[in-house]
C-alpha cells in the first residue's frame, strides 16, 4: 500500500529525515517509535503534505500514485488520514459543518454524488458510536475550548467519518488519560480492516497494549535503525532508547 | 481645492435649484475647502484629491430607483430614495409615522426646532456637509410618534440610477424618533451600471428620544464606478438604544462617518460593521462616540476581510467628557488580509475626561492562519474552500447580532458570494 524509498526532508537548512525506508501492507499496524526529535512527527507531517518541510531526496509510492505529487487535500482524497497530535481549533466552524465540507469534497474528487444532510446524519450517528462522541461536542465550534480528551476523541470521529486507507496517529496517546487512551484505542481498533494499514506514532509503548502492532520500528536521528515485532516495543519499554543510541552511535 | 470652473458650475447650480442665502453660505464653505485630501488627518487614508479634478453635474435627474422588492417580506413601510429623490409607500396610520417635507414637519412639531438648533456647531466646518446641506433636493423627516412601536422592519431603497457621467449626488434623511418609539430600518445602497465616476454623498440626521429604540442597518452594494460617502450623526437622548450595521460589501469608494453624541444617561450605542472590499475597493470607517452624560454604554465591533488589492481604513475615536462619569466604552476591529496585495489602517483613539469609567479598545490585523488551512487541508477540503470557510466564519459573528433572520440570511449570501468570487481570482 504505502512504499517509502530513502525519503530525505528538511525544514529550513536542517535535514531531519535522513534516509527512511518502510514498506506498509493493507491490514497491517505499524508502530514508529523513538526518542524526542528523532523525526518520527515529522514523517507523519511530510507523508500528509505539510508545506514546511521539504523532501530533498527519495520517493513515498501510495497506491501507485507518487504520495509526494499531491496536495494535502488530494492525499485525504486518495484515502490518508492524519490524526495531529495538536488538533488544531476552527473558531466559528462547527465539526459536523467541517465534515460535512470535508466529505463532499473527497466525494467530488472521487466523481462521487454529494451526501445530503439526510444522509450525513445516518452516517454521523453511526460512526458516533466508534468512540462515543456527544452530539453537542460536534456542534460546537471544532475543537475550540475542548479539553485534550475531547480533542484526540474528536480526530478520531473525524478517522471514522472519512474512512481513510492509512491512518497515521501522530502521539495521539499524549495528554490523554488511561480512560481516554482506551476510548480511542477501541475506536481505531474497531476501523481496522484487512483493507487499511494504520502508522501509530508514539513515543510510549502504552498506547501499544490497546493498539497491537504487526511491527514496530524505531526512529533514530532521522532514520529507522531498528524494526521488528511487538516484542520491540517491550524490550524498548523496559530498557529505554539508551542502548539503541549507543549501538547506533559507535 | 476646487478648479474654478467647477466652482462656477457649483454656483449656477445652486442658482439652478434656488438655494437660499443660508444654502449659498453653506456652499461658499465647501467652495473654500473643496474636497478634503489626505493633507487633512481625518482623510490620510481616503484622499479625494480627484475628485476636486473633475466636472461634476451638479444636479441629477429624480429617476426611478432600480433595486428590486424583496422577495420574502413586504414592508409595511418603504422609501425609495434615487438620485437624492425620496418618495415613501406606507400602510402605516399618519397616527403612527408620517414622511414631510421639514418645514411642513417643523409646523407640525414646532418643539423639533429647539434640537434642531442644538446641533453639534462643528458641524459647519464640514465641508461635506456644507456640499449636500447646500445643493440637496429634499430634507425629508421620517417621523416616528411617541411611544409607536413597529415589530416589522421598514425599508428603505437607496439607489443611484441611469445618471449622466460624472454626476454627484446629494441625498438625505432626517429621522426623528419621539419618547418611546421603537423602529428599525433596512437601508439597502446601490447603483445600476454605470461607466463613467459617479459621486453619492449622503448625510442622515437621527434624533432618538428618552426610552426610544432604533435599529439601522445598511447594506453597501455600489459599482466600483461609485465614490460613496456616508455620514450618520445620531443624537441619543436618556435611555434609548441604538444599534447600527454598516456592511459594506462592493463600491470603488466607500467612506462611513458614523457620529454618535450620546446625550443622555443609560444610553447605550452598539456599532456594528462588516466590510469585505476586494479589487482596489477603498472601504474606511470612521465612528466617533461622544459620551457626555454619566451611565451610558457603547459596543463597537467592526470586522473587515480585506481581498484583491483593496484597502481597509478604520477610526474609532471615543470621546468620555468630564461629565460622562461611568462610562462603559468598548471597541473592538479584527481584520484579515486575505490577500498579500491588501492594505489595512487601524487607529482608535480615546480620550477620557472622566476618572471613575471602563474603557477598552483593541484593534487586530492578520491573516489566516496556516496551522488551520493545513488542518482542513488534510482532511480533504481544497485550500479555496479552507480559506472560504474560515473567512465565513470570522465574519458571521457580525452577521449573528442582527436580529432579523430574512436579513441575515441576504447578507450572508452576497458576503459568501463576494467572498468565493475573489479568492477564485486570487488563488
Amino acid at each position: 500500500m504505502l512504499s517509502i524509498k530513502n525519503l530525505h526532508a528538511r525544514i529550513g537548512e536542517k535535514e531531519i529525515l535522513k534516509g527512511i525506508n518502510l514498506e506498509i501492507k493493507a491490514g497491517e499496524v505499524h508502530a514508529i517509535m523513538g526518542p524526542n526529535g528523532s523525526g518520527k512527527s515529522t514523517l507523519a507531517s511530510v507523508l500528509a503534505g505539510r508545506t514546511d518541510y521539504e523532501v530533498t531526496e527519495g520517493s513515498v509510492d501510495f497506491l501507485g500514485k507518487d504520495l509526494l505529487d499531491l496536495a494535502p487535500e488530494e492525499r485525504a482524497a486518495e484515502g490518508v488520514f492524519l490524526a495531529f497530535q495538536y488538533p488544531v481549533e476552527i473558531p466559528g466552524v462547527s465539526t459536523t459543518n467541517f465534515l460535512k465540507s470535508a466529505v463532499n469534497e473527497i466525494r467530488k474528487y472521487r466523481g462521487e454524488e454529494p451526501m445530503d444532510a439526510v444522509q450525513f446524519l445516518k452516517m454521523f450517528k453511526e460512526k458516533m458510536a466508534y468512540v462515543n462522541i456527544d452530539q453537542a461536542l460536534l456542534s460546537r465550534a471544532l475543537n475550540e475550548g475542548f479539553s485534550g480528551g475531547e480533542k484526540k476523541r474528536n480526530e478520531i470521529f473525524q478517522m471514522a467519518v472519512l474512512d481513510p486507507k492509512l491512518a497515521i496517529l501522530d502521539e495521539t496517546d499524549s495528554g490523554l488519560d488511561i480512560d481516554a487512551l482506551r476510548i480511542v484505542a477501541e475506536g481505531v481498533n474497531k476501523l481496522k480492516s484487512p483493507n487499511n494499514a494504520t502508522i501509530l506514532v508514539t513515543h510510549y509503548q502504552r498506547l501499544l497494549d490497546y493498539i497491537v502492532p504487526d511491527f514496530v520500528h524505531v526512529l533514530y536521528k532521522g532514520r529507522i535503525v531498528k524494526s521488528g515485532g511487538k516484542e520491540l516495543a517491550l524490550e524498548l519499554e523496559e530498557r529505554g532508547y539508551d542502548w539503541i543510541k549507543t549501538e547506533v552511535d559507535q | 481645492m476646487l478648479k474654478q470652473e467647477q466652482k462656477d458650475s457649483l454656483i449656477a447650480a445652486a442658482h439652478q435649484l434656488s438655494a437660499s442665502s443660508s444654502e449659498f453660505m453653506n456652499l461658499q464653505n465647501f467652495l473654500d475647502k473643496g474636497f478634503p485630501t489626505s493633507k487633512s488627518e481625518e482623510w490620510k487614508y481616503t484622499s479625494l484629491k480627484s475628485l476636486n479634478e473633475l466636472a461634476w453635474n451638479w444636479i441629477a435627474p429624480a429617476n426611478a430607483c432600480s433595486i428590486a422588492s424583496p422577495v420574502n417580506w413586504q414592508p409595511l413601510l418603504t422609501i425609495k430614495t434615487c438620485n437624492g429623490h425620496s418618495s415613501i409607500q406606507s400602510k402605516l396610520a399618519t397616527n403612527e409615522v408620517e414622511f414631510l417635507i421639514f418645514d411642513d414637519f417643523v409646523a407640525k412639531c414646532p418643539s423639533f426646532l429647539s434640537l434642531w438648533n442644538a446641533k453639534d456647531p462643528i458641524l459647519t466646518e464640514n465641508a461635506l456637509y456644507d456640499l449636500n446641506t447646500a445643493l440637496v433636493s429634499q430634507n425629508n423627516v421620517l417621523w416616528i410618534k411617541k411611544g409607536v412601536k413597529l415589530n416589522q422592519m421598514a425599508l428603505h431603497q437607496f439607489c443611484l440610477n441611469g445618471l449622466a457621467d460624472s454626476t454627484a449626488v446629494q441625498s438625505k434623511l432626517i429621522i426623528y424618533l419621539e419618547e418611546g418609539a421603537e423602529f428599525s430600518l433596512m437601508e439597502q445602497q446601490s447603483s445600476s451600471l454605470n461607466e463613467k465616476e459617479h459621486l453619492s454623498n449622503y448625510v442622515q440626521e437621527i434624533w432618538v428620544s428618552k426610552s426610544a429604540k432604533l435599529a439601522y442597518i445598511k447594506e453597501q452594494d455600489f459599482q466600483n464606478t461609485v465614490s460613496h460617502l456616508d455620514h450618520t450623526f445620531i443624537y441619543q437622548f436618556d435611555g434609548s438604544q441604538v444599534d447600527t450595521f454598516t456592511f459594506s460589501i462592493n463600491g470603488g469608494l466607500i467612506r462611513n462617518n458614523l457620529h454618535f453624541y450620546s446625550n443622555g444617561s443609560q444610553v447605550i450605542s452598539n456599532l456594528n460593521g462588516l466590510y469585505v472590499p476586494a479589487d482596489h475597493q477603498l472601504m474606511d470607517t470612521h465612528s466617533v462616540v461622544d459620551h457626555r452624560m454619566p451611565h451610558s454604554e457603547s459596543n463597537e465591533l467592526y470586522k473587515g476581510v480585506l481581498l484583491g488589492s483593496s484597502t481597509g481604513v478604520f477610526n474609532g475615536k471615543i470621546f468620555v467628557r468630564p461629565d460622562a462619569q461611568k462610562t462603559n466604552a468598548f471597541q473592538s476591529c479584527k481584520n484579515v488580509l486575505a490577500s498579500t496585495k491588501a492594505t489595512m489602517n487601524t487607529k482608535p483613539q480615546l480620550e477620557i475626561w472622566a476618572d471613575d469609567v471602563k474603557c477598552s479598545h483593541g484593534t487586530t490585523t492578520g491573516q489566516l492562519s496556516e496551522e488551520a488551512l493545513f488542518y482542513m487541508r488534510s482532511r480533504g477540503i481544497s485550500e479555496q474552500a479552507a480559506r472560504t470557510l474560515l473567512l465565513l466564519a470570522f465574519v458571521q459573528e457580525v452577521i449573528d447580532r442582527v436580529e432579523h433572520e430574512e436579513i441575515r440570511l441576504v447578507l450572508s449570501q452576497k458576503i459568501v458570494s463576494k467572498i468565493q468570487k475573489s479568492l477564485n481570482i486570487t488563488f
